[in-house]
This record gives C-alpha cells, sequence and structure tokens, in this order.
C-alpha cells in the first residue's frame, strides 16, 4: 500500500507543521482565498478498528482533533483510480462501494467505466518427461475497473483514497492518478534578461 | 480399498459429512469441505488410561444455535461487522449458496462452504456503514472553490498540470519504481512569450510539444523520488522559458531553412510571379522596384499570395488547390 504509506507520513508531518508557514505571494481568486488546509491527528480512521463494535463512540472521538491551519490546499483537475483484479462480481461490488462513498462526501464522478480485461495465456507440457504432445493450458485474467472523479481538493483526496484503500479487497490492484493544477511559479511570469540586459556569453 | 479408508475415517472419529468418500451414497454433495461440521473430538487419539495427557483431550463444548436465531430484524447491520472478516455462516441470517452445482442439484449451502470464505465479502461495507463512515468523515473534506467550475476557468487561472501516479498492490514490497514518473503539462498561450522566443522554445523542445493541443509535456524520471522529479521538472520549465528570450549572435545566422513556417516575402514564388507580370507589361512599361511595388499592391497578386502560403503551410488540400487555381486565373485574367 505505497500510496497508503505515503498519505500516512503526509499526515504524520502535517502534524508538526502548524500556521508558522506564511502563505506565499497570496494571489488567489477571492473566492478561492478560503483555501484550507484540515490537519488529521488521528492516524488511523475509525472505519477500521475491528476493537470496538460500537460504532457511536470511535465517531465521537474524531471530531474534537481536527484542526485548521492556513497553508493552502492543492487542486486537484482529475483523479483517476483503476482497480485491477482477477474477478469481476468482486470489482463490481468495489465499484458500488466507492462511487457510493464518493457520493456521500459530495466528490463529484465525472465518469465510471470498465476497460477491456487482459488475458494472459500459457501452454505447458503436461508431463514431467517427453509426452510432448499432450499439454496443458492456463490462462490469467486481469479485469479493470476505471473511476475519474473530477475538481477535487487535496484534503478531500487524501481523505477519500485512504478510506478506499483501507477497504480494499484482498487480490484487488489499485492504480491512483492524479492531475494537479498549480499557478505559474513567479520566476516564469517575466523573463530575467529585462533587467540586466544579456551580453553574449560565448555559447561559439 | 473403498473399506479401509472407510476404517480410516472412522477412526478419527464420527464425521458427519455425508458422502466423503463413501461413493454409494451420493445423493448429497461429494464435497471435501474445509470444515468439519460435527466432531466428536473425544475419540481422537484414543482415550488415555495412563492419564499423562489430560491437555491432549479439549472438553467438549455443545455448539448451541447460530446467532442467526436471535437476530432481530431491525438490528444495527453495522455492529454485526464492523470491519473486514472472514464469511461466518452463523452470523449472515442468508440462505446463501455458492459452488459448482452437482449434477441435477443445486450450489452447496453456506454450511461448511469454503468458497464463500475464500472470496473476498463486503458485508462490512452496507449502504448503511458507508453512510455511517462518511458521516464521521466530513469534516475532514474541503469545498471546491465554486468558481473555478469549468476547465477553461481552470486552465485560465492554473495552467500549469503535474501528473503523476500512485500504486497499491500486495507483494513482497509496498514500492513501485514506476511511481517516482511526473508529467508537467503547460499550455505555451499561457506563457509570457513573444513571437521569437516561442519560435526558439519550439526549437528547443522538439518532441515534447503537441502542436494539435498547444501543450508542452515535459517527463521527469531521472530522480528517484518523486519530490525531486517535480522540482527538476519545474526547473527544466525555468530554464526552457529565460533561454528562449535570449537572443544569441549566431541566431542571425538563420537561414530559410531554419525557418518555421513558410513565408512569401523575398521568396522564389514572389520574384518569379512578378518577373512574369513584368513581362507582360500588365502595369504599362517601366522597370525597377516602384512598377514591382504596384504589382504587389494589385489585389490578385495579394491573393496568389495566400493562395501559396495555404499551401506550403498546410500542405496539398482539395479546398487549397481550388484557390490556388482561382488566384491564378484571375492573376492572369484567364
Amino acid at each position: 500500500m505505497a500510496a497508503s504509506m505515503a498519505l500516512r507520513r503526509e499526515l504524520c508531518s502535517l502534524a508538526r507543521i502548524f500556521s508558522d508557514i506564511s502563505p506565499l505571494a497570496p494571489r488567489a481568486l477571492s473566492a478561492c482565498s478560503a483555501h484550507r488546509r484540515f490537519n488529521i491527528i488521528r492516524s488511523h480512521l475509525p472505519s477500521t478498528s475491528s476493537t470496538s463494535f460500537h460504532t457511536a463512540t470511535v465517531f465521537s472521538s474524531t471530531l474534537s482533533s481536527v484542526t485548521v491551519t492556513e497553508e493552502p490546499d492543492s487542486l486537484f483537475q482529475k483523479v483517476s483510480v483503476l482497480v485491477k483484479g482477477h474477478d469481476k462480481a468482486v470489482l463490481d461490488s468495489y465499484e458500488f462501494f466507492a462511487t457510493m462513498a464518493a457520493k456521500e462526501l459530495g466528490i463529484s464522478i465525472s465518469k465510471v467505466y470498465e476497460p477491456h480485461k487482459d488475458t494472459e495465456r500459457l501452454t505447458l507440457l503436461k508431463s514431467i518427461h517427453i509426452f510432448k504432445k499432450h499439454r496443458v493450458q492456463y490462462e490469467m485474467r486481469t479485469y479493470y475497473r476505471c473511476i475519474e472523479l473530477s475538481h477535487i481538493t487535496g484534503c478531500t483526496a487524501q481523505v477519500y483514497l485512504e478510506y478506499i484503500q483501507r477497504n480494499l479487497p484482498e487480490g484487488v490492484a489499485m492504480e491512483v492518478t492524479k492531475t494537479t493544477m498549480e499557478k505559474i511559479p513567479d520566476h516564469i511570469l517575466e523573463p530575467m534578461w529585462k533587467d540586466h540586459p544579456v551580453d553574449d556569453k560565448s555559447s561559439q | 480399498m473403498a473399506s479401509h479408508t472407510c476404517k480410516t475415517f472412522l477412526s478419527l472419529g464420527r464425521i458427519n459429512v455425508p458422502g466423503l468418500g463413501l461413493q454409494k451414497t451420493a445423493s448429497r454433495a461429494a464435497y471435501a469441505t474445509g470444515l468439519p461440521v460435527n466432531t466428536s473430538a473425544g475419540n481422537k487419539g484414543l482415550p488415555d488410561r495412563s492419564g499423562r495427557g489430560s491437555s491432549v483431550r479439549k472438553p467438549k463444548r455443545d455448539v448451541g444455535e447460530p446467532r442467526t436465531k436471535k437476530m432481530p430484524v431491525d438490528q444495527d447491520w453495522t455492529a454485526v461487522y464492523p470491519a473486514a472478516t472472514p464469511f461466518r455462516q452463523d452470523s449472515i441470517p442468508l440462505p446463501v449458496r455458492m459452488g459448482y452445482p452437482v449434477k441435477g442439484g443445486v450450489p452447496p449451502e453456506k454450511k461448511g462452504n469454503l468458497e464463500l470464505i475464500k472470496i473476498p465479502n463486503f458485508l462490512h461495507l452496507t449502504p448503511a456503514a458507508i453512510k455511517k463512515h462518511c458521516e464521521a468523515l466530513k469534516p475532514m473534506c474541503t469545498e471546491w472553490p465554486s468558481t473555478l467550475d469549468t476547465d477553461a476557468k481552470c486552465d485560465e487561472h492554473f495552467p500549469i498540470k503535474a501528473e503523476s501516479t500512485d500504486y497499491v498492490s500486495a507483494g513482497p514490497s509496498v514500492r513501485n519504481p514506476s511511481a517516482r514518473i511526473v508529467h508537467l503539462k503547460v499550455k505555451l498561450s499561457s506563457l509570457n512569450l513573444d513571437e521569437h522566443a516561442r519560435k526558439k522554445m519550439l526549437k528547443l523542445v522538439g518532441e515534447r510539444y503537441s502542436k494539435d493541443t498547444d501543450i508542452l509535456t515535459i517527463t521527469t524520471d531521472s530522480c528517484p523520488l518523486r519530490q525531486q522529479n517535480y522540482d527538476y521538472a519545474m526547473y527544466l520549465l525555468t530554464v526552457l522559458y529565460h533561454e528562449s528570450w535570449k537572443t544569441e549572435a549566431w541566431e542571425a545566422e538563420k537561414t530559410v531553412a531554419d525557418m518555421e513556417e513558410y513565408s512569401w516575402e523575398d521568396s522564389p514564388s514572389q520574384r518569379n510571379i512578378l518577373d512574369v507580370l513584368v513581362r507582360m507589361k500588365v502595369v504599362g512599361e517601366g522597370e525597377g522596384q516602384d512598377v514591382r511595388e504596384q504589382l504587389l499592391g494589385r489585389k490578385e497578386v495579394q491573393e496568389y499570395k495566400d493562395s501559396v502560403t495555404r499551401l506550403k503551410n498546410e500542405g496539398e488540400s482539395e479546398d487549397a488547390m481550388l484557390q490556388y487555381k482561382e488566384a491564378v486565373k484571375k492573376v492572369f485574367n484567364l
């Protein structure tokens, strides 16, 4: 679970960052000025606590530990979640779970589709010695399911992806492709030669 | 043979699985189920008369009635299955059947069914459970800014896109080396470039630019970490930008072959058409620059220029050839 490990590390490092970082050059839009990042102090979400059987007590303790920092949130134009597995029924159920979770959290789903399956076939000798004419054939099928989400903030993406990945069933793999949007950094806005006229260095 | 196996099985105690190894009673499913339903463990290994292995014999417990009988209809299912657990046939009040059916029969029942245990179940993720989880997760989510609702607005305010992939899978290692690859995409129209800078940038960048979408893609994978690759990609973009604004001395030696687009001025086509028209004496007698300039100002010559430029730049097509034909006819008054 590389991504979930990375996420958890990010959460722990965020816990150390408190509002000391002054936001860089707030050139934000008037409506976007409310970028905030929620600091998640609890290192694991209650959905996976197998120790307690009473959901009520677990949830009440989460709400108190959410903190807000002034660090600007990252924006993802598109997050594409591709799940791969050997069993189509499992992927169907997982798709239902992921789409319902996205709807409950208010994330806009742009497309849910099923790419074609991949089949890898092997033809091997049936016997360990001689009998070349008698073979046995195996095949391994990989089914895919792709869920594309659009216009999602960094915090929401982190929460949603961690929730999804913790509930990933056995034998199912996932690839998450994120497209982050950023402004043009300050050093690319104007060429630096305007203030200091270039004297031709030798490229000759 | 069959009797021998019967004896072996009987010595293990009365395992009440019908049809196991006894081909004659083939009315039930002939499955080797993973869990013996009814074991009298007392007969396992003969009872120890010497009394040394009191730990060998476990006290026999009654099975009791399954939990499903005590479940009320309106119970909270999220309390029965709060986390991912294997299938427990006594806890699930559903008559599920799974497996390949016997000939003329039905799939085997859930009691002692290994197939139901092997497959991952989603009993802990019923809609009620998902709603509860999302209720708890809601405070940690942030809202998307409402003014950025279309892609066009996003591109206008946030033109740089960084794309990367995370991989989640089970295996000996959690890491995936492909996770370090970063693709940086920028639309050149959103950068502050003048004509010369744009052309130089295109020459520097080469294949990474796509003309149809006007997007420059920088892909970096030479560093081991994603953060490093991202920094390197931003550094490359910065260097490209500043270098393309620079004008070197040797750029003055740009020849016609280096030009990106065809320009009609000072081209063989212009010289030819002007020579022909001067010889045809369209504007009257006289040689020299002013005659040529007069010719250039005429509408037919301009049309001819447009059609030739279009042919050279866009390639040959039906419309372009027709336009050229019309222009030539007009120039020569045919």
